[in-house]
């Protein structure tokens, strides 16, 4: 039925097929949850809560599943929007802000870059499968008892409650004082790290290419 | 209100599919995108404590905006590794960085 539609590379297409599969994914979730709104069994802050929380796992089962590596690092955006959503329903407006500058702006790109360099050649998709079972296993044990352990405490109802920009900055930058400096020498170090590496990189196959020719 | 165990089923979740993750995949670069999920996973724990029980100290707060940051220089420096070893081996599959198993 695509082949009827306009369009002119195969990448359209797969979007396309993609909306759509997300859409028909989609609908059902949207129609429940809007149901169980109408019917007052959740209020309206959980519904954003969980239409939140599938469009994070959705999007996190994308990034462990896919089998394109770049529609895997798109997935992951998704997923991490999503993240900075479940942040601003914890009333933590500065860290959302903080998750989607960071993240979003900085990453994400940086995975992307890593992608486009280290696949430039070969074809992007990756097979992964032998330890998929053990895996499964693995991650389904540890989600097992922690969401065991969680349902089982008693938590009372508590409320979450808003922290005030001034207090969160005061917290940060006179209790944490020393530990702020430590992560600016940390990230100094990382980075500083991590750009002689590729240069001295650069440098070693420049001068082995040297030699050879 | 929002259940405080809502949350926590939540980070439980996306720290087991990020675990499955780095077990599953081989290309370093997704099990890197995988252990951002795990982060994520962690600090969603440590803001939903912060907010819902520690209202007057929220050190976990603090807490998560340090994980945002180490992951950060966790990425460009994996990157930068990564990178290398793309050049030394023409390959970011993690089976075939085997050097240490001779």
């Amino acid at each position: 039925m695509f082949d009827r539609l306009p369009l002119p590379s195969q990448f359209d297409r797969t979007i396309i097929s993609g909306g759509t599969v997300l859409a028909l994914g989609a609908t059902p979730v949207l129609v429940v949850l809007a149901a169980l709104l109408v019917v007052d069994r959740i209020s309206a802050p959980e519904f954003v809560f969980f239409l939140a929380a599938s469009v994070l796992l959705a999007g996190a089962a994308g990034v462990v599943l896919m089998k394109n590596i770049v529609h895997a690092a798109l997935c992951l955006v998704v997923t991490l929007l999503g993240v900075a959503a479940i942040y601003l329903l914890l009333l933590t407006e500065f860290l959302a802000l903080v998750q989607v500058l960071v993240y979003g702006g900085g990453v994400v790109i940086l995975l992307l870059f890593g992608l486009m360099m280290t696949n430039a050649q070969d074809d992007p998709v990756v097979t992964d499968g032998s330890q998929k079972p053990f895996a499964f296993g693995v991650a389904a044990l540890i989600a097992g008892v922690f969401i065991a352990l969680v349902l089982d405490a008693h938590w009372g109802s508590p409320e979450a409650s808003i922290v005030p920009f001034r207090d969160f900055g005061a917290r940060l930058f006179r209790d944490f004082s020393l530990p702020v400096v430590i992560v600016a020498v940390l990230l100094d170090i990382a980075f500083t790290g991590a750009f002689v590496n590729a240069r001295r990189a650069e440098a070693d196959s420049a001068a082995r290419g040297e030699a050879r020719s | 209100m929002i259940p405080i165990e809502n949350f926590l089923v939540l980070s439980g979740l996306l720290f087991a599919i990020g675990l499955f993750g780095v077990l599953s995949r081989r290309s370093a670069i997704l099990i890197l995108m995988s252990v951002e999920l795990m982060l994520a996973g962690v600090a969603i724990n440590f803001i939903t404590f912060a907010s819902y029980r520690d209202t007057e100290a929220f050190s976990g707060l603090v807490f998560a905006l340090f994980v945002i940051t180490v992951a950060a220089a966790e990425v460009g420096l994996a990157l930068g590794i990564v990178l290398r070893l793309f050049r030394e081996r023409r390959t970011a599959n993690v089976d075939e960085a085997s050097s240490l198993k001779w």
